[in-house]
Formats: C-alpha cells, sequence, structure tokens
C-alpha cells in the first residue's frame, strides 16, 4: 500500500505563506495498490483538486480512470473539493462514492454531497456531470474489496455520524481514524445537579469505556495510522470537548497501548502556523527508535509505503 | 406468522401494522420534545429524559437506531447507549423527525382512553418497574431496561384505540361492566388484544425479545421465555400496582388478587416490600409533570 497526502488540515482550507510546509489543503489521501492497479481515495476535501490533476496528467494516459472514494463523512471539508475533482467531467471516469448519512430528512449520500452542485452554489449541475458516478450508504461493516483488499468501518465519536476506516491487505494494515474524539460520559456526573440520574451517569461511564475499548480494537496493530490529532489536551479541555476532535496527547497514548507501528498526526487546527507545529512535533512526535510508534505531523505531499 | 397471529382476524392485523407506520408519539410529551431538540446545547440528560418519558417516542427512536439504517452489531435497547454510540445529534434528529409526527395527527390520536391518563399509567409502570428491580438488587445498568418495558408494555392499546375506537368503547365499558380484565373484553368485542397487537408493534419496529415478551406477556409472565420471565413478571407487578393503586389509568380497573400472589412468587417478592415504593414512584410522576410541563407553561407565557 501506497498512502500520499493530498490535504492534511481541518475544517476550512488556510494557505498562506504560514502554512506552507504542513499545506493548507483539507482532509483527502490516496490509496495505491500499485501491484493490483487499484486506487482508493479517501475524502474529498480541498486536497482531491490537486489530486484529480495529478490522475489527469499520470493515470488518464494510461487508461480511463476508474477509483473507490471513501467519504469518513459530509462535513463541508470533507466534501468540499469535489466539485473540482477533473476526472468527474470525463464521460470515462468510473467513481464509486461510499460514505455514511445522518439522519436528517431522509437524505442520500448522493443529495447531501451532489447538494453543493447546483447553480445557486457552483456553475455546474450534479446532473451535468460526465462521469460513471455511484453512490453507495456506508455503515459499520466488514467488506471484501476483491483482489486481496479487505475494509473494516466504524461508527467514531463526532456530532455526524462519521466513519473511520481499516484497509488490509497483504498483511499491512492501514486505519483512518478522524474525524473523532475519546467517548467519554456526556451525562450528568453531578449528585447535586437536579438533572442528575443514577442510572444514566452509571451507563455512561460504562458504555464510553467500552466504546474506546471498541476503537482501540479496531486501531491494534495497525501498520499506520491517520489520526485526529487537532488539539493540545489544554485546548481541548479548554473549550472542545464534544467537538469531535482528538488531543494529541491522548493519540499519542492510544498508539502505544494499540501497538500501533506508525501514526501520522491529522486534522492541524486551521490557525496552527507552521511554527508552531514544529514547535509541537517536539513534544508529540518520535522517531520510533526505541521500539513504540513513530509518530510525525502529517504534510501535503507526505508519502509512506507499507 | 405466529399460530396467534394467524388465527386473529387478517384485515384487524394488516389495518394495525398500516397504523403503526404512523403512530404519532403523545401530546402530553410533545412539546417538550420540540424544545428540547430545537436547543443547541440541549443536555444530554433532558435529551434522554424526553425521549424516556414517551413510549411511543422511546420505540420509535430505538427502531431507527437498530434499524439497517445503521446496522450496528448489537441490539440497542437503552438511550443513554444510542446517545454516547450513535451522538447527541443523532438522537436529537431521530427524535424530533418522529415527534413531529405526532403533531401531525395529535388530534385523533387517542379516542377512547384518556391520553393523560394513560401516559399517567405507562410512567408509574416504568417507574415502578424500575425500582422494583433495585429490590431485586439487578445491576443499576440493567435497571433502565425495566424502566423502557415498563413504560412501553401498554403500547398494544394504542392502535386498538385508534383503529377500532367504537368497538374499544365497548370493550372498556364490558371490563367495567364484568369487573374483569380489559384483555378478554378486547378479545371479544375488537378480535384483538393489545398483547397481540404489542407484538405487532415491537415485531415491526424491531424490538428486543425482551421488550415484545413484556408487550404480550405483562398479562401472563408464566408463558415468557425462562430468559424473560423474571422482567416480564417484574413488568407485570409493576402494572398491577399501578392498577390497584389507581395512578392514572389504562382502561385495567380490576386487577385479579389471585394473579398477583403468582407473580410476587415469580419475582420473589412480598406486597409488604412494595408499600416504601408510593412515595418514590408518585415522587417520580409528579417531577417527569413539572419537567414536562415547564415547556407548556413557558410557551403559554409568550
Amino acid at each position: 500500500m501506497r498512502i500520499k497526502f493530498w490535504g492534511v488540515r481541518g475544517s476550512i482550507p488556510c494557505p498562506g505563506p504560514q502554512t506552507v510546509k504542513y499545506g493548507g489543503n483539507t482532509a483527502c489521501i490516496e490509496l495505491r495498490f500499485d501491484d493490483i492497479d487499484r486506487l482508493i481515495i479517501i475524502d474529498a476535501g480541498s486536497g482531491i483538486r490537486e489530486l484529480g490533476n495529478y490522475m489527469m496528467a499520470n493515470d488518464l494516459p494510461k487508461g480511463s480512470i476508474e477509483t473507490d472514494l471513501y467519504l469518513s463523512h459530509t462535513h463541508w471539508d470533507h466534501i468540499m473539493g469535489f466539485p473540482f475533482f477533473v476526472p468527474l467531467y470525463l464521460p470515462t471516469t468510473k467513481i464509486r462514492v461510499h460514505g455514511p448519512v445522518t439522519h436528517e430528512v431522509d437524505d442520500t449520500l448522493e443529495t447531501i454531497v451532489g447538494g453543493q452542485m447546483t447553480y445557486r452554489y457552483f456553475p455546474v449541475r450534479h446532473v451535468e456531470l460526465a462521469a460513471n458516478i455511484a453512490y453507495d450508504h456506508l455503515k459499520e461493516d466488514r467488506f471484501d474489496l476483491g483482489d486481496g483488499i479487505t475494509l473494516t468501518t466504524k461508527y467514531l465519536n463526532h456530532p455526524i455520524l462519521c466513519l473511520g476506516y481499516r484497509f488490509e491487505y497483504k498483511g499491512k494494515v492501514f486505519c483512518t481514524s478522524y474525524d473523532t474524539e475519546p467517548y467519554t460520559n456526556i451525562f450528568c456526573t453531578d449528585p447535586s445537579d437536579p438533572s442528575y440520574d443514577e442510572g444514566m451517569d452509571v451507563e455512561g461511564e460504562v458504555v464510553a469505556k467500552e466504546q474506546n475499548q471498541v476503537m482501540e480494537q479496531f486501531l491494534e496493530g495497525a501498520d499506520f495510522v491517520v489520526y485526529d490529532a487537532q488539539y493540545t489536551q489544554a485546548e481541548y479541555e479548554d473549550s472542545k470537548v464534544g467537538w469531535g476532535h482528538s488531543s494529541m496527547e491522548y493519540v499519542v497514548e492510544t498508539a502505544k497501548r494499540c501497538r500501533i507501528k506508525k501514526m501520522a498526526l491529522f486534522h492541524h487546527e486551521p490557525l496552527r502556523t507552521d511554527k508552531q507545529m514544529d514547535d509541537l512535533a517536539k513534544d508529540y512526535c518520535c522517531s520510533g527508535e526505541d521500539g513504540g510508534p513513530e509518530i510525525f505531523f502529517a504534510r501535503e505531499g507526505m508519502e509512506i509505503i507499507l | 406468522m405466529n399460530s396467534d397471529l394467524m388465527d386473529s382476524n387478517d384485515s384487524q392485523v394488516t389495518k394495525i401494522q398500516k397504523y403503526i407506520d404512523r403512530m404519532p408519539s403523545l401530546s402530553t410529551t410533545v412539546t417538550k420534545v420540540l424544545e428540547v431538540c430545537n436547543t443547541p446545547n440541549a443536555s444530554p440528560n433532558d435529551l434522554n429524559r424526553v425521549i424516556s418519558l414517551d413510549p411511543v417516542l422511546t420505540g420509535q427512536v430505538l427502531k431507527l437506531i437498530n434499524s439497517a439504517y445503521y446496522s450496528l452489531p448489537n441490539q440497542i435497547s437503552s438511550l443513554a447507549r444510542a446517545i454516547i454510540m450513535l451522538g447527541l445529534n443523532t438522537v436529537k434528529n431521530l427524535a424530533l423527525s418522529t415527534a413531529i409526527i405526532s403533531t401531525i395527527g395529535k388530534h385523533d390520536s387517542f379516542k377512547s382512553l384518556p391520553m393523560d391518563d394513560f401516559w399517567s399509567h405507562s410512567i408509574c409502570v416504568g417507574v415502578t418497574a424500575k425500582a422494583l428491580a433495585a429490590q431485586q438488587n439487578i445491576p443499576i445498568i440493567e435497571r433502565e431496561e425495566y424502566f423502557v418495558a415498563g413504560m412501553l408494555h401498554d403500547l398494544g392499546k394504542i392502535p386498538l384505540n385508534n383503529c377500532f375506537a367504537a368497538e374499544y368503547v365497548q370493550a372498556l365499558q364490558l371490563a367495567e361492566l364484568e369487573q374483569g380484565p380489559l384483555i378478554h373484553a378486547e378479545k371479544l368485542l375488537v378480535g384483538i388484544d393489545h398483547g397481540l397487537s404489542g407484538r405487532l408493534i415491537g415485531e415491526k419496529w424491531q424490538l428486543s425479545d425482551t421488550m415484545i415478551q413484556s408487550f404480550c406477556f405483562h398479562h401472563d409472565p408464566a408463558s415468557a421465555s425462562s430468559g424473560n420471565r423474571s422482567l416480564v413478571a417484574t413488568v407485570a407487578l409493576a402494572n398491577l400496582y399501578a392498577n390497584i393503586y389507581e395512578i392514572g389509568s389504562a382502561g385495567d380497573l380490576f386487577p385479579k388478587a389471585s394473579f398477583l400472589l403468582d407473580i410476587l412468587d415469580i419475582v420473589g417478592l412480598t406486597w409488604q416490600d412494595l408499600g416504601p415504593l408510593y412515595n418514590v414512584v408518585c415522587g417520580e410522576i409528579d417531577k417527569a409533570q413539572i419537567f414536562l410541563k415547564v415547556a407548556e407553561k413557558d410557551r403559554n407565557e409568550n
């Protein structure tokens, strides 16, 4: 498996002189299986525009484009690049879009993702796209993707339905775990509060602990994990609990507990400058030479080979 | 299909099954549901509470959570678990989409049973079943299932009350005249009783087997499977308790004393053990009424 980052930022693109090193595009990851000529894309944040351009220059000359796009969820920063993904405009392109759908008004994945392509938002309507596009409402499950690739999906802890992905191929494991935060007991724990309920409190503790364990089983022993680490623990505790993003401290400890070999901290806070990231790297990143996980901040253009 | 259902009139079953899809939540709770779900910072405790105070809404939300839409590997029978696993927003959306149905149909949702009395009866059985679970030393984390089973046990009466309103009025009158159980009068005059009607709901909503058995067998817990018998008997006892003390009403006014002894035997409690419950149960119902009425009052003042 060959993994390349085309967008690593959370929330909104933030190009500029202070984000040149790590990059300003929102989430997009390319996953290549070179020996079987398969391409999977994870998320269609603004980074997918550059990936599309690369595919037009490098893949198209070898034959028509066929790919699967797996969306972690449909928040805007993860789908905003979709209309700018040039292969969608070719009649020869075949693309299957997979992702979870949050129960709202019986919307389908097609109307949620394609809904940004109406004249009020964009000059081309979704129905006018030339490519052959199929949509697949994805749930928590295990899938055989053919050619020896398996995929396990897992609901994450985010304000809307969001999936983590675990790809396995030839004994190697690659996981994505964003956007998410640790499960906590969100029910009132103060017995003096009028709304306190002992049953909810106890169950909240048990379920949160159990779900964190399930999450760790999902990541267990992975060769490479891309993990949401938008905040520091201090930032998280100060005002970001419940926003659906993790702290660097938490994911670093999780990587150790789950015996993850390599981990990219991902979904960077858009306000974070390159200088600040370099400073944080001194505290949170490590080479893995001590036998623990190798941990680094994901950078646009970075490539990992498993 | 089960032989009981085959014995029943097919057209009645079909009518109930069609009704289940558009069964509204109770107007007693709907104002508060809308208020809590439309509050941006709704507390998880309030969300859990407001859903759990409405048997229809609870059932519908559990139905959606356990549906193919999420394809979760294990059955979820608790709202608290659902709120942590799927998130506050998801459960808010589910509750809102269900509650909205009730604003369309609420005026004709209760034709012969008074809705507020039905609600009081349901919550009394829920609260009592949970308190009885505590007396049996059931672990705290499992007690919520007793509450939900108690709260939902009479759901089957809602379709009967709506689809066969005239016959249901007669059944209520017959039960009163004979001073006997409503379930017999239902079978005689409607042709289908609320146990079977409850099962139709439970099966259509894909609720847990425990829940379905408590709908079906709360008048006959000995028929419940061995794994569910204790919970079903606890709900049956809570139901008798509510009827004996006349806390709310779901039309069953004449509980049988001999039946009470059988159930106490299954549950392993004596009638004296139930003495301290009265104040707890009434206190919980009062708290729930205050919680729900706050929204009503705020709206009226505006």
